[in-house]
């Protein structure tokens, strides 16, 4: 992370300066949002070591003895098991990152795409088929959505991430397409039409560039959604099934806490809310510094 | 009349609508779902009672003709017993829905009300400390979890580690020597535990409903702020107070109205999973959470079903109450 430095600002408006690097510039300038950053990039520097294997492998380690207090072998304790806590939350930190990730990259695609697209394409047919497809899976409350989800792809580990795509793309979908609506009434588009470019490329080169940064905030946002759901899914039965989550941890802990034993509920708890609130500080960062209507003036 | 012909209009547009969620549930839970037929029968089922189970089930049947089946089911209301109590499912629904209404209605009122308070503070001191200070409170509040919310919530008013002011889990149900006892008694009764039972469910829901909400409502006030007619006002003298709730509010109306009833469903029926799973509070939510770990699709497809089809209906209701309180909105459109 480098600031960029202080001492001579570039000109407000230099000639032929990007959206981007203004975003970049505005992003840099507000505090809380680089803050916000850098603590986003320590959890996804925990989640890689976990996932090279350079640290945390032994979270699945039986001790000798359960439910240590905190020592300084142990930071937060040990769990029912003689599990370290702490390994534990360490190594739910790739659980989170894979989850989220998984789920935000792809939903984003796919509300971007078809959101392009019926915007685009907006009063036909096509349209129309897209609008009643979000509309249907808005209308199904989304642990229940799941659930179904889970009976049908019965034995699967990968129904929780399939019904979180299939849910979180409809937001950004109909953001995107009303977006696109405005955009494809402006003339540079009607000036690609005038010179025959085909509609898919008028959309994938033209105008899905102009969305990108819609795309970016709702890939944060749809990032923290997927991690918070993921520890209610996995407390419904519906979530992680092998491997250790922060999901894991809270469930265990809810047993736990009633003897007395607040070594896991903290630790889940800490990791899990610290890590969400420097997403949502860096999505609000995010969403003011790419929104072109707050640039340009 | 003008107002029913637009009702009627609108549940007409909403058929699609009902199609496709109810086709959604039906594919997941029914078509691609469980084979139920050990779990009517048992194990050592012949092939002669499997057939036939199989034939009352229609799984020989081919897809439109299920669907056709399943959507008797829906407009009937009749989804069969639960697999695991042998219950009728709309008598369980019947019996749950209520407690789920009862639970859920104070956080719900509360969280709102106080969300729409908060928010037009905050707009109303825009930049200013008291904004900041509702705002970094409403990220605070979106960034826990539920879960933990919930035992966070649980250690401390119901256990010896906090205040221990409240039962752990549990619900209203009036001991037998309450029998015959006199209509107050049985309401005083009630009234105590009610409260007693939904208190700290509420405070919980209330904790984590509210910085969604505040932060909701305020980007919509802050947005009617930016319109000339504030600015119009303003220059005539009118006092800051009488512009935010006579006339900002009232034209913030819309998306927040849109809001409240939006999510009515999910407080009618769908109840909350984790919330009645934790305190013990025998609702919609409890009964589909036993539901989801046993495996019990007609109690699933019921609640799914029943839930989609009201959001549905919610919708219809939202476009008919915008007609009644923006009147720039035609009944041709």
């Amino acid at each position: 992370m480098t600031q960029p430095s202080t001492s001579s600002p570039p000109p407000e408006n230099a000639p032929g300066e990007s959206l981007w690097s203004k975003s970049y510039r505005k992003f840099m300038r507000d505090r809380f949002g680089v803050a916000a950053l850098v603590i986003v990039g320590i959890y996804a520097i925990v989640a890689l070591g976990v996932w090279l294997g350079l640290w945390a492998g032994n979270w699945s380690e039986l001790g000798e003895e359960g439910f240590l207090g905190m020592t300084r072998e142990h930071w937060f304790g040990t769990n029912i098991n003689g599990q370290d806590i702490f390994a534990r939350a360490i190594a739910g930190t790739k659980t989170a990152f894979e989850v989220g990730l998984i789920v935000a990259v792809t939903s984003t695609i796919i509300g971007g795409a078809l959101g392009a697209i019926a915007g685009y394409y907006n009063g036909t047919i096509i349209d129309e088929i897209i609008m009643w497809l979000y509309g249907c899976i808005d209308a199904i409350p989304f642990y229940l959505f799941v659930a179904a989800i889970a009976f049908a792809l019965e034995g699967t580990p990968y129904a929780m991430h399939v019904a979180m795509i299939a849910t979180f793309w409809s937001s950004t979908c109909r953001i995107v397409r009303g977006e696109v609506i405005k955009i494809r009434n402006l003339e540079y588009i009607q000036a690609a039409h005038a010179i025959g470019v085909k509609p898919m490329t008028i959309i994938y080169r033209h105008i899905t560039p102009n969305t990108f940064h819609i795309l970016l905030v709702q890939g944060t946002i749809a990032f923290v959604g997927a991690i918070k759901s993921e520890v209610i899914l996995t407390f419904l039965g519906l979530g992680v099934v092998d491997g250790v989550s922060w999901g894991t941890m809270l469930s265990e802990s809810i047993n736990d806490v009633l003897r007395g034993h607040f070594g896991n509920f903290l630790a889940a708890s800490g990791f899990l809310f610290f890590l969400v609130i420097a997403f949502n500080m860096f999505a609000d960062a995010l969403q003011d510094a790419t929104d072109p209507k707050k640039i340009s003036n | 009349m003008e107002t029913l012909q637009y009702a009627i209009r609108k549940l007409l547009y909403s058929i699609p609508l009902l199609f496709g969620v109810t086709l959604i549930a039906f594919t997941l839970m029914v078509y691609f779902g469980p084979d139920l037929t050990h779990n009517i029968l048992g194990k050592n089922a012949s092939v002669e009672q499997i057939e036939e189970v199989h034939r009352e089930l229609g799984y020989d049947k081919p897809f439109l003709q299920r669907y056709g089946m399943f959507l008797k089911e829906v407009f009937t209301f009749d989804f069969g017993n639960s697999i695991s109590s042998g219950e009728e499912v709309t008598d369980i629904l019947k019996r749950t829905v209520p407690v789920s209404f009862a639970v859920a209605l104070p956080a719900f009122i509360i969280s709102n009300l106080l969300g729409i308070g908060l928010a037009l503070m905050a707009a109303y001191h825009r930049g200013r400390f008291w904004d900041k200070f509702v705002m970094v409170f409403a990220v605070v509040g979106m960034s826990v979890s539920y879960l933990m919310i919930v035992i966070a919530f649980q250690i401390f008013f119901s256990t010896s580690y906090g205040l221990n002011w409240f039962p752990v889990q549990g619900w209203v149900d009036p001991p037998p020597e309450y029998a015959d006892a006199g209509f107050f008694e049985i309401a005083y009764y009630y009234w105590y535990y009610y409260w007693l039972y939904v208190t700290v469910p509420t405070l919980a829901s209330v904790f984590v409903a509210l910085g969604y909400n505040t932060r909701f409502f305020r980007a919509v006030i802050v947005e009617e702020l930016n319109r000339d007619y504030v600015r119009t006002a303003k220059a005539y003298g009118i006092g800051n107070a009488t512009i935010m709730v006579k006339h900002v509010l009232k034209n913030a109306l819309i998306p927040i109205v849109t809001r409240i009833i939006i999510s009515l469903p999910f407080v009618i029926i769908a109840g909350n999973l984790v919330l009645e799973k934790f305190f013990g509070i025998p609702g919609v939510g409890l009964v589909t959470y036993d539901a989801i770990t046993n495996g019990d699709l007609p109690v699933v497809k019921a609640v799914v079903t029943c839930t989609a089809i009201l959001y549905v209906f919610a919708l219809i209701l939202t476009d008919i109450v915008y007609k009644l309180i923006d009147p720039r909105i035609s009944y041709s459109k």
